[in-house]
């Protein structure tokens, strides 16, 4: 399979979005609204289940389906609200000791007049920020698209895993070409050269696991494709639930903070994982 | 400003003689011509308009720091080409040429006393590929944050960046979480972070350290942002006022805490140090 179609693959109308996962993960998922600020942004849906007897937080990016769905979810793109909204419930399942699972599907944070205007870089920057003090675990997914800083401001986690034809990147192949060429019509040149499927950010020790889909990927079966998920999140999961907090946010910041050692050989470079 | 120049006048606009830069023959800002000692001496700030000339690193370093007391760190450490990047060239040789040409990668970092007070520095230089954050811009930054704590040293930022650096991919974007977990030390150490936005300052480098400063200072006139307008327009066609996204815009918006013009900063500065002492 060549990248780009990866990518289409990773991008397809009929893949499963975040709802149709956590529904399937946790069946009594109730939505929680709201960033207690001065919106609700639909590109991220937030809220509670019980996931293998646990009462959990699931926090998703989610596309729509239909057209006008579409609109409403701003394609999965998040405003500023969107962020606020996440570390809102974050700091709600702290407070109950609840464990998160984050899931990631965006081509990237809303690039809008009015995003800019209510403080989205800030909002990343914090919610970056502030993931590393939420004291519970957090077990990460990219379902899709895991587009640039829209992307990670929801993917700091304890663990960070892949769907096969999933993908992981510093910005959209459009937005890479248009950076490096004024052309972002080079878009499967940049997919190529950007290194964004899972194998290779996998190679990378970017993240813990890829998970493999369904014969014909996860759009041909939403049911195969959300138990593969369940299986490898319960079990990245597991571990996490039996450390001391002040061990688990230890294990976070190096986690991060030594995450390109693997591929850096440079001797003066320092500190390896 | 009144209060800074009775209390602070005996401190210098530079630490200590800039470097010359290139400059055009006449002002981009009002199109007077422009004398280069004149302007040195004036930080790079047109005294016709107040345009606020692009200073890299070198340029920085010594407009901070007291003359003698900047001390490098970490100056060693490369880049290298990870991705096998070839296209528009090879980002091996990108980077070979620029460290020929004397710049050291895009962000310097360091310790130097401001009238006469420890400070760790750090300098985005617009110069080394847009000034993008790259692993090891990361690194100086992440380092010098997780010392500035250990030591209770007040962390000083300059930004001057496009973001992340694309020809390093995810690891690039994954700086942006590495330089965070470091600034939520900083943080956590009650240590003073100063963060100075210079033009430009925009994606990962704004959605990650630049904004996050105890006190934000933009530079007069700077654009600030997430997306750049070029993006906004071909993805919403939408029709972008003046002074989008400029240090107004952002004073405006809740971004930033000043905007301050070149010549008060090092005054500046040297007050916050005092009122924050540790």
């Amino acid at each position: 399979m060549s990248v780009w179609e990866i990518v289409e693959l990773a991008r397809h109308p009929q893949r499963p979005y975040s709802l149709d996962y956590i529904r399937r993960l946790a069946p009594d998922f109730i939505e929680l609204h709201g960033d207690r600020l001065s919106a609700d942004d639909p590109a991220l849906v937030g809220g509670i289940g019980t996931w293998h007897d646990r009462t959990t937080v699931f926090l998703g990016h989610q596309k729509g389906r239909s057209m006008k769905e579409r609109v409403a979810r701003n394609w999965g793109m998040m405003h500023p609200e969107g962020y606020r909204k996440a570390l809102r419930l974050a700091h709600h399942a702290a407070k109950f000791g609840f464990p998160i699972v984050s899931l990631i599907d965006t081509p990237g944070a809303y690039p809008g007049a009015g995003a800019e205007e209510r403080g989205i870089a800030a909002a990343i920057a914090v919610a970056i920020m502030d993931w590393f003090r939420i004291r519970v675990p957090i077990v990460a997914a990219v379902i899709g698209e895991g587009g640039s800083g829209g992307a990670l401001g929801m993917g700091v986690a304890d663990r960070v895993i892949m769907l096969e034809n999933s993908i992981y990147s510093v910005a959209s192949p459009e937005a890479a070409a248009s950076i490096v060429w004024r052309d972002n019509s080079r878009k499967v040149e940049a997919a190529e050269q950007l290194q964004i499927t899972s194998r290779e950010i996998l190679a990378m020790g970017v993240v813990e696991e890829v998970v493999a889909e369904p014969e014909g990927s996860a759009s041909a079966d939403y049911d195969a494709a959300a138990a593969a998920l369940d299986e490898a999140l319960d079990r990245q999961m597991k571990p996490l639930l039996e450390m001391h907090p002040t061990d688990l946010m230890q294990q976070r910041y190096d986690r991060f903070r030594y995450i390109d050692s693997l591929v850096h050989a440079e001797p003066h470079f320092g500190p390896k994982i | 400003m009144a209060i800074l120049e009775r209390h602070f006048e005996s401190v210098a606009i530079q630490g200590g003689e800039l470097p010359e830069i290139l400059l055009p023959t006449n002002c981009p800002g009002c199109g007077i011509g422009l004398e280069q000692v004149e302007l040195r001496a004036h930080n790079y700030v047109c005294a016709n308009c107040g345009h606020h000339f692009r200073l890299g690193a070198d340029v920085w370093i010594p407009l901070i720091a007291d003359d003698g007391s900047w001390a490098e760190r970490w100056a060693d450490i490369r880049s290298h080409d990870l991705l096998n990047w070839t296209v528009p060239k090879r980002y091996q040789e990108t980077v070979e040429t620029l460290l020929d040409e004397g710049l050291n990668e895009a962000v310097r970092t360091g310790t130097c006393t401001l009238d006469g007070k420890p400070i760790w520095l750090a300098t985005f230089d617009f110069g080394f590929v847009g000034g993008t954050l790259s692993i090891v811009a990361g690194e100086r930054l992440a380092r010098g944050m997780e010392q500035a704590a250990s030591s209770r040293t007040p962390y000083v930022l300059i930004s001057a960046s496009g973001g992340a650096r694309m020809q390093e991919g995810v690891l690039a974007l994954m700086q942006l979480a590495k330089v965070n977990a470091a600034v939520g030390r900083l943080h956590e150490s009650g240590v003073p972070f100063f963060s100075v936005l210079s033009d430009p300052t925009f994606g990962g480098t704004a959605a990650s350290l630049a904004l996050l400063g105890d006190i934000n200072i933009a530079e007069p006139g700077a654009s600030i942002g997430f997306t750049g307008p070029r993006v906004i327009k071909q993805a919403t066609y939408a029709d972008l006022p003046d002074g989008f996204q400029s240090a107004e815009f952002q004073l405006a918006h809740g971004q930033v805490d000043l905007v301050l013009p070149r010549t008060e900063l090092r005054p500046l500065l040297a007050h916050l140090l005092e009122m924050y002492a540790t």
